[in-house]
């Protein structure tokens, strides 16, 4: 990634957020493909890349990409199926990028979608059926309930802080006409405090609750977006992936993640600190990964979560906006649709139709991927994108 | 009574040595040849160097409290089982190991406990390792 705007973001869609709503993951694509059609005046024929997230509902068919493309009319030069959980998204958005200044196509679709919580034909395997699922650990809560108890025992995890993450979320959610009607309740700090313990620490409301949805990202050459006179256009001026941090340590410490690696060389790349970051939109599958995301890309020091979020002003008004449209968490999590929830709202809120959570002069966002929770380990692939005008 | 979830051997490599030893209350260890390494769980070529030199070795079955978490909402099939105990446990060897613990009140648990193995009988000829503060 460079900071050349000659491959830019053009245009985004979304559907709302369902929970088992029934509708496929083909028919969810087919809104946001002609949400994007007629929001930027393309056809059909103008799109020659695509690339589809892998998805909990359709995953028994190893060609869903090739049948996307039939579904949707597509003839692409440039095919990718991005299997990497929630980081499907942003690592489609810099594969398209590198694909189009390889000269593989020149307007790529970036689609992600996945009606898990209506269909789910994912058989994880691997090594769980024999050291994992005999003990009952209840899948990514279960280990992510394990990394809450390791870093409060390393460090100081102040409740009230993740209780503010929660309730910042929930209003921004309460602002999302997409997000998940069952999750658009007020939620107050008592009630995240109450909330039944799932895996202890772990509570419900620390965790996602999975659900339907599509969304999409249209990815352009500069050329492209002169010769059809596309109106807006946001630029990712840096991308960083690492997966399997420290593969190579069975005692490497669970709550060092590759965050801290791929954080501070994206802000490299983009040549900017985290001070000049306008707005935050990490991956969200538990609240705990925010906090340890802030520390390890370099928001404040490693321990210094709790206090960090305590003291900053999160909300869409305030120094750190935080996923605006309510993050994965608020407004639900569409299976492995998810890394694209917070993508589109970046791009919303840069283009500025944002409506009533609108945030004051975006001029960049910070967007980060999570894919793929082992045991024994933290999570699989870490990624950070930054998105600039 | 209610039957425990057993592990399917061999389902992604070679792993009977591990189940052969668990059926004899012994805790079967990866290890690297060239480095004298260990992994777990296992897999077929070594973390360490990549390439197949990897034995299997009798592990002490001791280590420590890495983490704990009291799962309340039971992944499938341990419905009957909940309140309980699954874990981290850091091995002398150098390895981690997930499990259950047992012989034990999660009140009482603190990081780096010393641990050993305690073996679990899921079925007839199926023991699984478990571990208890040792």
């Amino acid at each position: 990634m460079n900071a050349n705007r000659d491959v830019g973001i053009v245009a985004y869609a979304e559907t709302k957020i369902t929970l088992r709503g029934g509708r496929s993951a083909y028919d969810l694509a087919a809104d946001v493909f002609a949400s994007i059609l007629d929001s930027t005046g393309l056809e059909v024929s103008d799109i020659d890349g695509l690339a589809v997230a892998e998805t909990m509902s359709e995953t028994a068919n190893p060609f869903w990409p090739a049948y996307m493309a039939d579904m949707l009319g597509l003839s692409p030069t440039w095919l990718e199926s991005s299997g990497l959980g929630g980081v499907s998204a942003i690592g489609g958005v810099a594969r398209a990028v590198a694909a189009i200044r390889a000269g593989l196509c020149k307007t790529a679709l970036v689609l992600s979608t996945d009606a898990q919580s209506s269909k789910n034909q994912s058989e994880q395997g691997g090594q769980r059926h024999e050291f994992q699922y005999p003990t009952g650990l209840r899948g990514p809560t279960g280990v992510f309930g394990l990394l809450m108890r390791r870093y409060a025992h390393l460090y100081d995890l102040d409740p009230r802080a993740l209780a503010k993450l929660a309730v910042t979320q929930r209003n921004h959610a309460l602002l999302n006409e997409n997000a998940c009607e069952k999750l658009r309740i007020p939620l107050t700090e008592e009630a995240y405090l109450d909330s039944k313990v799932v895996s202890d620490p772990l509570r419900m409301l620390d965790s996602v609750m999975v659900c339907d949805g599509a969304n999409a990202v249209l990815v352009a050459s500069e050329e492209v977006i002169k010769e059809k006179g596309l109106a807006k256009a946001v630029y990712p001026t840096a991308y960083s992936e690492l997966t399997n941090y420290k593969a190579f340590d069975s005692s490497a410490e669970i709550t060092e993640t590759g965050f801290s690696v791929v954080g501070p060389k994206a802000l490299e790349q983009a040549n900017l600190s985290t001070d000049q970051i306008r707005m935050f939109h990490p991956y969200d599958d538990f609240l705990i990964a925010i906090l340890m995301q802030l520390e390890q890309i370099g928001f404040c020091n490693v321990g210094r979560g709790s206090d960090f979020i305590l003291n900053t002003d999160l909300s869409f008004t305030g120094d750190l906006p935080l996923n605006t449209g309510g993050g994965q968490i608020s407004a639900g999590q569409p299976g492995l649709a998810g890394g694209g929830l917070n993508l589109v709202e970046a791009v919303r809120q840069m283009f500025g139709e944002a409506g009533d959570r609108q945030v004051e002069n975006p001029a960049n966002a910070m967007v980060t991927g999570i894919g793929v929770i082992p045991i024994g380990r933290n999570w699989s692939t870490s990624a950070v994108m930054i998105l600039e005008q | 009574m209610t039957h425990r979830v057993l592990p399917i051997p061999n389902s992604y490599m070679d792993t009977r040595p591990f189940w052969d030893a668990a059926n004899n209350h012994v805790l079967m260890l990866q290890r690297c040849d060239d480095t004298g390494r260990y992994q777990h769980p296992p897999r077929p070529a070594s973390l360490y160097t990549g390439s197949r030199n990897v034995s299997w070795i009798a592990s002490a079955g001791k280590g420590t409290l890495y983490s704990w978490t009291v799962t309340y909402s039971a992944w499938p099939g341990h419905e009957h089982r909940v309140p309980y105990i699954c874990a981290y446990v850091q091995l002398e060897e150098g390895a981690r190991i997930l499990c259950n613990l047992v012989n034990c009140e999660a009140e009482a648990l603190t990081m780096g406990m010393p641990m050993k193995v305690s073996w679990e009988t899921l079925a007839p000829d199926v023991c699984y390792p478990a571990f208890e503060p040792a």
